[in-house]
Parts: C-alpha cells; sequence; structure tokens
C-alpha cells in the first residue's frame, strides 16, 4: 500500500509536483502515466526518501520510507538502471545490496534466472545492454522480497521479447498480492498491462481510474490520455 | 554492521580499489627500500643501537608519504564515483541513513589505509634492519611510536580527507585537486611567505612531516598530532552534516 497526501516538491523556482493524493492497491497493476517531466520521477524519488517532499507525505506501509528497517524487505525499487558502477560484476552488485539489508547471498542466483540474467552473473556490468541492465535492476528490487514495487520506466531498452516478458512477471507479482506502481510513457504498454491508472502532467493528478473507464471501445488508451493532458492543459 | 559489511563488499569488487592500494604500497616500498639502502650506507659508523633503529624507522615513512597519492584519489573516488554513475541513489534507497553510509565508508578507507602503511612499513623496517645489521640496531626506541603514529595518521587523514571532498564535492577530478592543493600545492607554497610558519602550522603536510621527523620542530608533538587528526575528522564531520541537510530537504 502506497500512500501519497498532498504531496508538493518544488525545485528552486520550479514547482516539480503540485498538491499530488493518491493511493495504490495492492493486488494489481499501478500504471503512473505523464508526459516528460509530469513529476513521475520525482514523485518516486519522495517516495523512496531521496528528496524530502516540500508539504505533503509519502508513505509505504503507513511509513516514511526513510522510517523503514531493512527496506529492501518492504519495498523494491527500480529508478535509473544504468545508474550503476560498470566494474563489478551482476552478482557481486546484487551481493552488496544484499548483505546492506541482512539478506542471504543464496538468493541472487535464483533471482539471476527469473530475470534471464543466469549467464552473465559473472559478467561486468559495464558490458551489459540496457536491456540487461534493466532486467539486473529488477533483480535488485525483487531481491528482499519486497510487497510493494515502484519502478520507473522498466521496459526502457528492452526488446519485444523482454517486453512480454516483463509484462507477465508484473501480472504473477499482482496476482500474488503485491502492490506494483510502474511509471511508463508507452501507451500502448499501459493498455495491455496496468489495472489502475494514474495520470499526471504538469506536477497535477489529472485522473486515477481503472483501465476500463478510461478506455471505451472506439477510444484508446492514447486518446484517453490526450483528452486528459488537453483538458486540464485549456 | 550490515552497512559496514556492504561498504566493504563494495570496496572490495572495485578493481581501482587494489590498483590504488597496489600502486601506493609498491611505489613506497621502492622509495623506502632505496632511500634506506642509500642513507643508511652514509651513516656514522659510532651511532648507537637506538639511533640505528630510529634512523630505520624514518627512512620507512618518507616510503608512506608517497603513497598520499593514490590513498587520497582513491577516497576521493570511492564517493565521487558512486554520485557520477548515478548508482548513490541505490545506495540510499538500500541504506536510508546517508550519514551511516558515509561513516561505514570512513571505516573502510581508513582500515586500507592502515592496512596500505603496514604493509610498507613492515617489510621496510626488516629491510632496514637487514642493510643495517652491522649497527646492531635496538628494536623500536621510545621515540619511534611518534613516527610510526605520526606516519599512519598522515596516510589515515589523507584517505579520509579524499572522501569527504569526494562527498562534498562529487565530482572525483575536482575533489582529488582539491585534495592535492591542500597536501602538497598549498604547504609548499606557503613556506616562502612571510607568514609561511604561522599557515604550515595549520596545514595538514607539516604537522605530518614533524611527526615523522623530515622537518624541524615548530610545535609541540601533541599540536602536531591535533591539527593532523582535525584534517581528518572536521571535513568529514562536514559532508556528514550536508548528507543530513539533504536528506530533510
Amino acid at each position: 500500500m502506497i500512500e501519497v497526501t498532498g504531496l508538493t516538491k518544488r525545485f528552486g523556482r520550479t514547482l516539480a509536483v503540485d498538491d499530488l493524493s493518491f493511493t495504490v492497491a495492492p493486488g494489481r497493476i499501478t500504471g503512473f502515466l505523464g508526459p516528460n517531466g509530469a513529476g513521475k520521477t520525482t514523485t518516486m524519488r519522495v517516495l523512496l526518501g531521496l528528496d524530502a517532499p516540500t508539504a505533503g507525505r509519502a508513505t509505504v506501509h503507513g511509513l516514511p520510507y526513510r522510517e523503514l528497517s531493512r527496506p529492501l524487505t518492504r519495498v523494491g525499487a527500480l529508478l535509473d538502471a544504468t545508474a550503476v558502477q560498470g566494474g563489478r560484476t551482476a552478482e557481486q552488485h546484487l551481493w552488496w545490496l544484499a548483505r546492506s539489508n541482512g539478506l542471504p547471498r543464496s538468493r541472487i542466483g535464483g533471482l539471476l534466472g527469473l530475470v534471464g540474467l543466469d549467464h552473465a552473473g559473472g559478467r561486468r556490468i559495464g558490458g551489459f545492454s540496457l536491456g540487461m541492465k534493466q532486467r539486473l535492476g529488477l533483480a535488485a528490487a525483487l531481491l528482499g522480497d519486497p510487497e510493494v514495487l515502484v519502478l520507473d520506466e522498466p521496459g526502457n531498452g528492452l526488446d519485444p521479447e523482454g517486453i512480454r516478458w516483463l509484462r507477465g512477471l508484473l501480472k504473477s507479482l499482482a496476482a500474488e498480492g503485491r502492490t506494483v506502481l510502474v511509471s511508463s510513457h508507452l501507451m500502448s504498454e499501459m493498455a495491455v498491462t496496468a489495472d489502475q491508472l494514474i495520470v499526471l502532467a504538469g506536477g497535477r493528478l489529472r485522473a486515477d481510474a481503472a483501465l476500463g473507464e478510461l478506455v471505451r471501445p472506439g477510444r484508446s488508451l492514447e486518446e484517453a490520455f490526450m483528452d486528459v493532458i488537453g483538458r486540464s492543459a485549456s | 554492521m550490515s552497512v559496514l559489511a556492504a561498504e566493504w563488499i563494495k570496496f572490495r569488487t572495485l578493481r581501482s580499489s587494489w590498483w590504488a592500494l597496489g600502486i601506493g604500497v609498491l611505489v613506497s616500498l621502492a622509495l623506502t627500500v632505496l632511500g634506506a639502502a642509500t642513507v643508511i650506507g652514509r651513516w656514522d659508523p659510532a651511532r648507537t643501537s637506538d639511533q640505528a633503529a630510529m634512523g630505520i624507522v624514518v627512512a620507512v615513512y618518507v616510503g608512506v608519504v608517497l603513497a598520499q597519492l593514490p590513498l587520497g584519489m582513491l577516497g576521493t573516488m570511492t564517493i565521487a564515483g558512486e554520485h557520477a554513475s548515478g548508482m548513490i541513489d541505490t545506495t540510499f534507497v538500500a541504506m536510508p541513513s546517508r550519514v551511516r553510509v558515509l561513516l561505514a565508508k570512513a571505516a573502510v578507507l581508513g582500515g586500507a589505509a592502515v592496512g596500505a602503511s603496514l604493509l610498507i612499513s613492515v617489510p621496510g623496517y626488516l629491510f632496514g634492519r637487514f642493510v643495517a645489521a652491522a649497527y646492531r640496531p635496538s628494536l623500536l626506541p621510545a621515540g619511534a611510536w611518534t613516527v610510526i603514529a605520526g606516519g599512519t595518521l598522515m596516510i589515515v587523514v589523507t584517505t579520509l580527507l579524499g572522501l569527504a571532498l569526494g562527498a562534498l564535492l562529487r565530482n572525483g577530478a575536482v575533489a582529488t585537486a582539491v585534495l592535492m592543493a591542500i597536501v602538497l600545492v598549498l604547504p609548499a607554497l606557503v613556506v616562502n611567505l612571510p607568514w609561511g610558519e604561522q599557515v604550515s602550522r595549520l596545514l595538514p603536510a607539516y604537522p605530518a612531516l614533524q611527526l615523522i621527523e623530515q622537518v624541524p620542530d615548530i610545535m609541540p608533538d601533541w599540536a602536531a598530532f591535533a591539527v593532523l587528526a582535525a584534517w581528518g575528522v572536521l571535513p568529514l564531520l562536514l559532508a556528514a552534516a550536508r548528507y543530513a541537510v539533504q536528506a530533510r530537504r
């Protein structure tokens, strides 16, 4: 369960997030949509304790992220998959992460298998493609077997087969009763992945609805999205 | 403890850590061996056992002076590398207490600096004793402990100052340049100025060199220890304070 209440984040004179409130429920995939600069990443960063809110609050399991003990066991996060040091192997990267939260190193092998990196565990991350880095980032997010997942554009750099695999993975995670918040700018992908959609533009909430409410016969998610954004812009 | 263990894994899984340590140790050992052989060859045959032992210890820590460069750079890169790659976000998501992360990095780097210092001084000392065997050097005369403590503190402080500068400036190249300015360039510049001696007392280099008996004493040893230690502790506290404030902004 993720709760964002009256969240405002200002960077100098820029208002990145403006009085944003929403909740993300367990057991389904919630798509986090919005044009570039809408405030999706900022909201996720505040949610993960990387930036402090100017006003309002963002909580996971009822607590601000920074107050969670062994946070990887509560929340799995993937922000920027390329933000890794290339000199370590995939196994070594997951090893320090596991150790930081008191998780057994034995989880690493199975996770690498789950994300399709079984044979790349001993290779340096520097040589990984973007898609492989995304897979590693997903393994890192799942390391602590968390009930909540916060994923920023996890599909970036995945090939069509990878996208299909990711969709199945997210669905099975939601089906296990986990809370899954996943941002994307790919409407077509969200239309077949998400159950619930939260749409942001200009830092404000534009829509928070079930996929079926936004998409009707003869009206694609893309059209619905443009409506939501356009209506608010006028 | 988990934070410390994680930072220790991070440290040893990067090859650059071992390169920095290896270069630091080998270059210093080379200088120690050459220096000791040359200096001991010119000793007055009337030297006492204690004087001989002291001479060996002093020669050993001349080598450690050089190891400051690679270890200081290692200090800056340990944190600046994470800021540059963006991995610092993953670090802070896994370990939300930023101050604890910084202190864990300081503990790992401090340990590495002490380790490097031992890897230079122990073989250097044994080599010195071998070359100076004719003088029958005593084991470790009383004054040697000041040199050993001062030389070890010197390399630890430079490494931690590198870490603090890396955390404050977030850019490895800039932080390394500032570190070199503080440790090498400024001390060399100020000695030529009229108030140079006063300023030298407050920069890290002179107190360190005084403790390892490379320059004349211009302050009590306790003051030299205090100034040197302050250069290791204060910038690190400043960096910790900045992380603590940022987390709340």
